[in-house]
Parts: C-alpha cells; structure tokens; sequence
C-alpha cells in the first residue's frame, strides 16, 4: 500500500514543492465554487473529480495523494509547508484569552424576548431581497426560549461574527505579568505570528472579528443572554475561498433548551442576531435539591459568598467551549476561527484559591484577596486551544475542504499563536486544554515526563485527580483540566509541552510516539514535538495555597434510575442516502447506522434518528465500524457516564471515570455509555466531532419532545431563510426511534 | 419550497459563471490528465478485503524490576505490567486506501510497586496511582515502547509524584496479531538537555 504524508518536508525539491502548489491552487479553485454555491459534489462527481461514495479520485495536479511526476514510486504528492516567513518557534508569547464584557441584561435594545423577535426588516438583495426578521431563530413556541421566566437572563453578553480586524480592546483578565509580559493596551493584530502577514477580512473570522479567541466566564444561579449579531458579507462569494456566511454557535456542552444549543439547521444570516439564553442550571434541577438546600450546589457570590442553587451537585460543570456549527459547513467555519472557550463557576470550583468555606476545592486560580474578585480568577487558571492551521505563499489561512478523511495543518498554534513561550511562576497552574483542531488528534507529555495531574474530562471535574505523566489521546473537542506543578524547576530553566500523536492523514493517529522519538526530530509529521514553550520566570509573589484535592466531583448516582430502553449507533463509511432534501440533507462517505438496522445514513437535520422519553435514562452503544479510523463522538446537552469500553468496565481508565460527552471510540472499538433526558426538550445532535466527518456527513439529529406528557410529537424542521424561518415536517423518522 | 429550491439550483448550474467554471475544471483536468495518465495508473490499487479477523486480542502479564535513583534514596521498583493488546486492521473496501495494521496497547502499573530504607524509621513505599500507559502502534514482530510512569510515596498524595522510566520491549506474531512475549525494565527518568533547557535571550 503506498506510503502518504499530508505535507511535504520543506527540503524537498523546489520542482516538487512548485507541483504541489500548482496542485494546491487548482484544488482552491473548486473549492471556492463549491463553498460559494456555483457547484455540488453532485456535479463534482459527473466531473469524475469525484468518486461516487464521494471521495476525491487521486488525479495528479489536484490530489495531494497521486503520485508526484518528480519523485520516485514510493513518495506520494503532498501539500507545500506552510511558509514561515521569519517567524520562528517560540518566539512570540502566548496570549491569553480576551475574556468578554459582562453588562446588566438592560444594555441589550431590543430586549430579549422568549419567541424569537420576528421584527421586520430590509434584507439586502444579495440575500434575496424583501422584508425578514431582526433575529435568526425559528420564531414560535417551539423554539421559543424554555423556562425564561423561571431563569430569566441576568448577565448580556454581546458579539459579532465578523471579519479579521485589529483588536484594540483585548481583556485578558490578568495582568501583563501573567500574561507573559503582552501589553493588552496595544493593538492586536490578526495574525498567527508577528513576523506573518495579518489575516485579511476574508480569511479569518472570529467572535468580534478579533484575536486572541474568546472566553466566557459564566456562574450557576446566574443565567446569561449571549447575543450574536452576524457581521458577515452578505454575498456568499465573499469567503476567502472557504467558509459559510450562515452560522450558529454550540455551546458545548451546555444544558440548556434545544433553541440555544446551536441546532444545526438553526443557522442565521447576515444582518441577523440569534439571543441564546443559557440559563447555567445543575441538570436535574426539576427532580434533585429541588429546594435548593444543599450548600454543595452552589454559585459564588461577589461578596465571596455562597448562593444555593436547585439541583444535583454531582452535575456540576466547569469548562466548555462555544464554536459554529452550521450544518455541513462546521469544519470550514470552526477552523476559520469561530471558537472560543466558556468557563463556568461554581461554590467547588469557584476559581479563587484563598476562598475557604468547606465547599470550595480550592483548584490553581489565584487569590481574590489580591485581585477583588471572589470567583474567576485567571492568574493561574489558563485555557489553551490547541489547533493545527496551514496557510498559503501569501501567508493566509488556507484549508482543503476535500480530504474527507480529515484536514491536517502542518503549523501548531496555541489560542492561534504559532508555537508561543508562556512565562511561569514556581507553583501550581491549572490549564483547561481544548484540542480546537478540524481532525487532528494530540497526545501530550511535558518535555521532561514529569507528572501532570488530570483533574477534568471534557467539562467535568474527575471523581479523583489521576497523576499522569502523559496525557491519553485527546480527541477533537475534547477538554483535559490538568495542574501543572513548576514548583519542581529553577528559575530561568524552561520546558515544553510536547505532542506525541503522530498522524499520516486525518483517518486517526499513525502512530503514539515516546518523549523521545518525538523530541527527536524525525517524524514527517510537522505537528509533532515542542509546541509550547514554558520559561520559569520567577517565584510567586505570595505562597502557593492552591490545592488538588481527592476526591474532586463523585459521580451522580444513577443506580435507582431505570433504564428505559438501550440504543446502538455506528460509526461508519459508506454511507447512503436515503432522503434528498436539499436543505436539510447532504451526502458523503461517512454516516450513522442506528440500532443496527437499515443502512448507515448520511445526514439529514430532518431526519429523527432517536426519540428518549424526558425524564428518562437510556444506555447508548458507540460503535466504530472501522479499524482504519477513528471518531471523536460527541452528544449534545447532558453529560453522560462511561460504563464499558469493547464490553468491559474494568478497561475505562480512570481519567475516563467521571462524566463526559465526546468520546474517541478507538479504531474498531465500542463504548457504552448512559445518559439522562431532563429539564429542558427539543432537537439536539449526535455527531463524530472529526468536523470534516460531521460535514461530510457523520451526524444524525436526535430529540426529547414529549415534555413529559404521554404524547409523542415530532417536532417540525426549521429552514431557515433571510426572509424568515419556515418548517416542514421531519422528512423521516426511523422506526426506532420511539 | 423544494420545488423552488430546485429551481435554483438549475438556474445556478446553468449560469454563465458555473459554465464557464465548470469548463475551466474540465479543460484543467483534460490537460492534467494527457500529461500524468501514466501516474494516475499507480494510484488507485486498494487493497483486497481481508479474510483475517478484524480484531485480535491478547493481553500478557510482563514481571518487571529496576531501580530508581530519588531524591529519598534508591527505590526498588518490582511488580508485574499487565499488558492489553488489541491488534486492528482496516478492512474498509470504501477508503481510497487502507490504513496500516495497528496494536492497541494498554500497559496497566497498578501492580508496580517501590521500597526505599531498610530500617523501620527510614522505610518507605512507592505506587504508582491509577496510571496507565495507552498506546497506539504500528504492528511489528517487535517494539521498544519507552514510556514512563509516576511514583509517589504511599503516604502523600499525587502532587507528590515524580517519574520513572519504563522500557517495554514486546514481541508480535505478525500473522496472528497476538503479542507473544515481552520483557519490561524500570529505570531513571534521564532529562537531556533537549527537555529541560535554560532561557537565553528575553524576548
């Protein structure tokens, strides 16, 4: 079978390095007709560039994997690496997040409403022309906000998606010494380097049109209005090159209403806001400490307080992250910058480490006596997204939006700098790690192998820490909480964290590497090795009293909870397509067999591929129908536990042992999983987050809408238009569903 | 709805813009493929599906000893690594080309343990928490995996961890997939000064 690489080494032959570029550009032309609408994979295939299942035919002068006319037999064509231009690794500091306003819910005009605002407003001929409402969301009882005036919002946070532009408003919420020395008084520009080309307008678009990314910082008890205004072009044609103008964002894994989850067919348009309500509740906050007695759920209060809040403690989230999820354009828009990270706070992880009350865990945070504020301190508590980019000659963001078996970049970023340095203190920091990528899995390890302690999977806090000295495979969208001790180095001493995971293609990792084969140099593989640089700058200013407690979070106790019924679903190629709606459908070599019977599905939004009754607890089977692959599965809206991986308990490792909601299925394994269907209802997804397998088209749409009567009701499929959100009936429902 | 949709979409497809669009790509691929017909030829060979199972599963027990030179005095280490292998091969016939046979390792040390001192006051012992090592590989008839392992003394808690290095050679049976035999050392955790450098210039 013939060896592959994704990208070429920069040695190699300026021929073979011109070739590719060639290959590359004609590719980009396709793939501009394709993202602007003048051209289907249908046509795509008639043209026979593709095959029928979908994939590109390896042509040379298009595929990055046909054969080169330079090389010999065994060297297959490969992307040209990215050029750097001066920049060099590790020499631009790591920025932190830019941490969005929070105001009184009073700022927002118009005020929120709990259907959405269906005001009338000019659509711009470009869109069709006509009248159509101020806000994108389906209008109507069904997707009007659930339980708004139980959880009315309190806190309004507002953003735009819109073009690259410089930021001159950065808000790390830290001082410059924590932010390694960035002045957030400068402008910021929009790049991945300071010695790369600014992105242009075009290229990169991200909440604010702005970088570094985005964090929320969110509390229980305190329900927020994040309203987004979409800023983008209104001709389609207007991408870059890649990229779509309709958006909606997840907030992953939020527990809120279906309205505010990010539907896939819930997208909106240009010169449309969408208001997404996260009511921030403890799931099971209608059936558990429904009188909000227990200490332990709680919220920190300004005054360094605690406010009790209904619900199961043992529900308690921490770290999510928001990012698009426009229905068969999400790895486009993901990877063009629509991400940003959302930290919820809580009386156990409140994120002020000198708070001592019996409640508060105490994790790497920073001291409220220092700063003012009782909760959400950053000084020591950092989100890094890790993400792989590749750009073009002329250094601007660039994606190739037919490898359907995953897109790789060859340049590492962390929160989109290119291989930063990050200034530390000698003691404790937590760093809440999101692998932000398209397809590419990372594995990470310090350059030294010294020990980490995993403290959270996904958005949840372990029943234990787990000291590791190298983290599992951490799969797309996936979050490790992990404290880092530098206590152990001298100043002036620095040490890298590492990535191991080695990929060929974007199927799934080749090959798991040893600290050393990595740090070695030899792998192909462009993302493998240093990838971040901390420098040991200095010993805190006051003593480390920060804590990794044992136990963090147990586990809700499901025991007593029936199961209603057990579900299979299997991740698999090949995929058919049954239905042919051309909103709502779209064909690729990925899909979804449900139950085990009938055919694995392509998606289609419209489709009901399972119906729990609310209140209920299911068990769900996740299946890898492949060795060759593997998929990253995320479901949506509750958390769920791992029970079993390839049918045995024993073999969930104990960073796996808490709650979750993505899972890597491994290549040809399973896991049984079970979850509960509770407080709020409606259309929610099930998708391989590997975002080229979702749009491409891993993803099947699942819903809770019985609200807890006896009657079943499939809920009407929105599509959306400028003009105004219609619906139609689901075009199929599976006959197991029910 | 549909109909009007479908409607638009003929009229896109049959725009000036996606003619000549859609001609450009034609005479793009015409051209490239007169001049690398000869290449294309080579490329398309998938492999047959294989009548090997799927999944292969095998799992050995591995004694394992060393020593480990601690800032508390030498630690013998010695226990036994439960190693789990599941071999996976690719035996999709949809993918434009089959991934490499892999094995899926997890080398469990929870039954690792350590001993520093000799005399009742000085004595100490050392586990290694809940780790395990989770690996993917290429299959082979042989493999060095050098992994490590945290330690800890049993009466402190895991920020007290450090590292030890554990070096796992294992043997495979290429045509079965299982793993056959293997032999594992512990050792020190050398930090080269590839991992742990000295800042030189402030930027």
């Amino acid at each position: 079978m013939p060896d592959k690489n994704f990208f070429l080494s920069p040695k190699a032959s300026k021929a073979r390095l011109r070739e590719a570029e060639q290959a590359r550009k004609n590719r980009q032309e396709i793939i501009k007709a394709r993202s602007q609408g003048q051209i289907s994979r249908r046509d795509l295939i008639k043209m026979g560039i593709f095959t029928s299942a979908g994939l590109m035919l390896p042509i040379s002068g298009l595929s990055p994997f046909a054969r080169s006319a330079y090389a010999d037999s065994n060297i297959p064509t490969g992307l040209p690496p990215s050029p750097l231009f001066t920049a060099t690794a590790f020499s631009q500091p790591m920025p932190r997040f830019d941490v969005f306003p929070r105001n009184p819910v009073s700022v927002l005009n118009p005020a929120p409403t709990a259907q959405a605002n269906t005001t009338q407003q000019p659509v711009d001929p470009a869109l069709g022309g006509g009248m159509g409402p101020i806000e994108g969301r389906p209008p109507g009882p069904i997707w009007a906000h659930q339980q708004f005036t139980q959880l009315p919002p309190v806190i309004a946070i507002q953003a735009s998606m819109e073009g690259a532009k410089i930021n001159n408003v950065y808000n790390p919420g830290v001082p410059s010494n924590q932010n390694s020395g960035i002045n957030a008084a400068n402008p910021f520009h929009p790049t991945f380097h300071p010695n790369l080309p600014d992105q242009t307008a075009l290229k990169l678009w991200t909440y604010n049109g702005t970088i570094p990314p985005k964090l929320m910082q969110v509390r229980y008890g305190e329900p927020v209005l994040f309203r987004l205004s979409n800023k983008l072009p209104v001709q389609q044609n207007q991408n870059g090159g890649f990229g779509i103008h309709t958006i909606s964002t997840h907030e992953h894994n939020g527990h809120h209403g279906a309205e505010n989850d990010g539907f896939t067919g819930a997208y909106f348009f240009p010169n449309q806001f969408y208001d997404y309500h996260y009511p921030i509740v403890l799931a099971g906050r209608n059936s558990i400490n429904t009188d909000a007695t227990d200490i332990n759920a709680s919220s920190p209060t300004d005054a360094g307080g605690l406010t009790k809040v209904p619900g199961d403690w043992h529900e308690t989230m921490s770290t999510h992250w928001f990012h698009d999820h426009m229905f068969s354009f999400t790895s486009q828009n993901v990877y063009k910058g629509m991400a940003g990270m959302f930290n919820i706070y809580s009386g156990k992880d409140r994120g002020a480490e000198d708070i001592i009350d019996g409640v508060n865990l105490r994790l790497p945070s920073g001291r409220a006596s220092v700063s003012g504020k009782s909760w959400g301190n950053l000084d020591y508590d950092v989100n890094l997204m890790l993400a792989d980019k590749a750009w073009d000659g002329n250094g601007q963001l660039a994606m190739d939006i037919f490898e359907f078996d995953g897109f790789l970049g060859d340049r590492m970023t962390v929160n989109l700098a290119y291989k930063p340095y990050m200034e530390v203190e000698r003691r404790k920091y937590r760093f809440r790690i999101l692998n932000g990528a398209v397809s590419r899995f990372f594995k990470i390890a310090l350059s030294d192998s010294s020990p980490m302690i995993q403290i959270a999977n996904d958005g949840n806090l372990l029943p234990h820490p787990v000291v590791l000295t190298k983290l599992d495979e951490q799969g797309i969208a996936e979050r490790y909480d992990i404290v880092i001790d530098f206590s152990r180095y001298s100043i002036n001493q620095k040490v890298w964290m590492v990535n191991l995971a080695e990929h060929q293609d974007g199927k799934r990792v080749d090959k798991d590497l040893s600290v050393s084969e990595a740090l070695s140099g030899n792998s192909d593989d462009p993302c493998v090795g240093k990838f971040l640089e901390f420098r040991i700058v200095r010993d805190p200013a006051q003593p480390d009293i920060s804590q990794v407690p044992d136990p963090l979070i147990p586990n809700p106790d499901l025991s007593a909870i029936p199961v209603a019924r057990e579900r299979t679903f299997e991740f698999n190629d090949g995929a058919n397509q049954t239905t042919h709606d051309p909103i709502t459908s779209f064909f690729g070599p990925w899909g979804i067999k449900t139950n085990d019977q009938g055919d694995t599905l392509a998606a289609d939004f419209g489709r009901i591929s399972a119906a729990p009754r609310f209140g209920t607890r299911e068990i769900w089977t996740l299946k890898n129908g492949g060795g060759g692959w593997d998929h990253p599965i995320h479901i949506h809206f509750e958390e769920c536990q791992t029970l079993a991986r390839n049918g045995s308990a024993s073999a969930v490792p104990a960073w796996e042992k808490g709650r979750k909601d993505v899972w890597r299925l491994r290549p040809d394994g399973e896991v049984k999983i079970t979850l509960q269907f509770r407080d709020f209802g409606g259309m929610f997804m099930e998708h391989c987050h590997n975002t080229v397998h979702e749009d491409n088209a891993m993803l099947l749409r699942w819903e809770i809408d019985d609200l807890g009567t006896p009657f079943l009701q499939p809920l009407p499929t929105p599509i959306p238009k400028p003009q105004g959100v219609t619906f139609m009936p689901p075009d199929d429902i599976l006959p197991s569903a029910f | 709805m549909n109909t009007q949709l479908k409607i638009k979409m003929r009229r896109l497809l049959f725009s000036p813009s996606f003619v000549t669009l859609s001609v450009g790509i034609v005479v793009v691929l015409a051209m490239l493929a007169g001049v690398r017909s000869s290449v294309q030829a080579q490329t398309t060979a998938a492999a047959p599906p294989s009548t090997a199972p799927a999944i292969v599963d095998s799992s050995l027990t591995i004694s394992a000893k060393g020593t480990v030179n601690d800032p508390n005095g030498t630690i013998t280490v010695s226990g036994s690594v439960i190693v789990n292998c599941r071999r996976v091969l690719d035996t999709s016939t949809n993918t434009t080309t089959p991934a490499s046979p892999v094995v899926l390792l997890d080398l469990d040390f929870s039954k690792l343990s350590g001993t520093s001192g000799s005399t009742k006051t000085t004595l100490k012992t050392y586990v290694t928490g809940d780790n395990h090592a989770s690996e993917l590989r290429p299959l082979q008839a042989s493999d060095t995996i050098i992994v490590t392992s945290p330690y800890y003394d049993s009466t402190k808690d895991v920020l007290s961890a450090r590292t030890m290095l554990v070096t796992a050679t294992l043997n495979f049976d290429t045509t079965t997939g299982k793993l056959t035999s293997g032999s594992i050392s512990i050792g020190n955790n050398v930090v080269t000064a590839a991992a742990v450098g000295t800042i030189t210039t402030v930027n």
